[in-house]
């Protein structure tokens, strides 16, 4: 094994890193907000509303991200869905359209994890709230929610890195991600595996370092809880 | 200034509240007292709606209570509760406890809340606690609090379900205490509660409840010294 081309192509790795991270944190901040909406949805008392948020969760969940990225990067070009280069960045509509399609499928896990915190927020906190004369909106934004949100957190920062290694399936359309990178360095040096192990090291270092942080902010938390 | 007519309630099969009627005067105590599962928590949470009853009347200040969100809440800021496990809320400190609802509910100015929270911690004893947090508490230490927290409403009366029964029993003296100096300014109480001694001392008027019925209702003297029925006779036989 050689692992020579890296002197050479190491830009090419971490331009592809810094997009797998950009695709990430967009689909996690995006795929967070609409994941709540959606716990929200299937939570609701409103029968239809709850039906229509199990569905959505059932078929995402119960189909593969390849599939529902491809459908969902051919299809909606194909029904006349244009979008321009915005804010002068190439391919802007690609990128765009794979974020959408990893939003749609993060946020089906997203909201089940909403979904469990609130549930699991002692019940009691609930009645006090109303029995203070809160109404349902400010009862959930302020007193529900953060507690609920305290509690998930773990989960929410295993579900990024989920992401970051889901994401590498977007350079299956072109998208120059870091696994988009490797295949181009394997095409341009002949080199069989040593662009994918660089490629696999790259993702254990992001994986391994947000992991970290997030044992950090949840020790951060607990010590806030015990004071 | 509270009236119950006729009200009725059931978990599924199970009947759980059979046509209750009775009034509370202002400034009233009003104890509830009977075996567990007669139903004497579920009245109390019937009378802020935290529990839906299926008929009868409730009727607060001349107004029935209807079920729709307003007309809960109205009633629920005329009647505070405090809960047997507390239920403070954990992420936010005892005066900011205190504090949020007058601020973000009754929408007043936050130095005023700040100040009537300070007050309200002095009166229970608590005004060095105001930064801690619900999980440095002690038990009574976080009941007083959740008192501290229901009076800041400034309620017409409060709503008691077994303040004491989560406590250790060196507890349970500090919380009574706080509960009888109200009882003494003139605060309405319904106290549901597992305490003779406090009932029988601070209570204007006992009701006895079994099997989701008031079997007995009047003055301590009369049910606690003079019970009537047997059911009541063989309750007070087992608890005093």
């Amino acid at each position: 094994m050689s692992f020579e081309f890296i002197t050479e192509y190491w830009p090419l790795y971490l331009q592809g890193a810094g997009v797998t991270l950009l695709l990430a944190f967009f689909t996690v901040l995006l795929g967070f907000a609409f994941g709540i909406l959606i716990a929200f949805a299937k939570l609701s008392k409103r029968k239809i509303l709850s039906l229509l948020a199990t569905t959505y969760i059932e078929i995402i969940r119960g189909t593969p991200l390849l599939v529902q990225m491809l459908i969902i990067f051919y299809m909606l070009p194909a029904f006349g869905v244009q979008i321009p280069n915005l804010f002068g960045i190439a391919k802007f509509g690609d990128y765009s359209l794979v974020v959408l399609a990893l939003v749609i499928n993060s946020s089906a896990y997203i909201a089940e994890i909403i979904r469990g915190g609130i549930q699991a927020v002692d019940k009691g906190q609930t009645e006090a709230a109303l029995a203070l004369g809160m109404p349902k909106s400010l009862m959930m934004r302020k007193i529900i929610l953060p507690q609920a949100i305290k509690n998930i957190l773990p989960a929410l920062g295993n579900e990024f890195i989920v992401i970051i290694k889901e994401s590498a399936i977007v350079s299956v359309v072109g998208i120059m991600d870091l696994m988009f990178a490797a295949q181009q360095v394997r095409s341009a040096t002949y080199l069989a595996f040593e662009p994918l192990i660089m490629a696999a090291v790259m993702y254990f270092i992001m994986t391994f370092s947000l992991s970290k942080v997030m044992q950090y902010v949840e020790g951060r938390l607990a010590k806030d809880a015990t004071h | 200034m509270l009236h119950i007519k006729d009200l009725n309630k059931s978990f599924g099969k199970n009947h759980v509240l059979k046509n209750l009627n009775f009034s509370v005067a202002p400034g009233e105590v009003v104890a509830i007292i009977g075996p567990s599962g007669s139903g004497k928590s579920t009245a109390l949470r019937c009378l802020n709606g935290l529990e839906i009853h299926e008929s009868g009347t409730i009727t607060l200040d001349g107004e029935v209570l209807t079920h729709d969100e307003k007309s809960l809440q109205t009633a629920r800021m005329k009647m505070g509760m405090v809960f047997q496990n507390f239920h403070l809320f954990p992420h936010l400190t005892v005066l900011e406890n205190i504090m949020f609802s007058p601020i973000n509910v009754k929408k007043i100015a936050k130095a005023q809340a700040e100040q009537q929270a300070k007050e309200l911690l002095h009166r229970v004893g608590l005004a060095d606690k105001a930064q801690a947090y619900p999980s440095q508490l002690s038990g009574g230490q976080k009941q007083r609090v959740a008192i501290a927290r229901a009076l800041a409403m400034e309620p017409e009366a409060l709503l008691f379900d077994e303040p004491t029964s989560a406590l250790d029993p060196e507890m349970v003296n500090e919380v009574l205490q706080v509960m009888q100096e109200l009882a003494e300014q003139g605060m309405t109480m319904i106290v549901v509660t597992h305490e003779m001694g406090f009932a029988k001392e601070v209570a204007d008027r006992i009701i006895f409840m079994a099997d989701g019925e008031i079997v007995e209702m009047g003055t301590a003297q009369q049910i606690i010294e003079a019970p009537q029925t047997d059911r009541a006779k063989a309750f007070l036989a087992n608890v005093l």
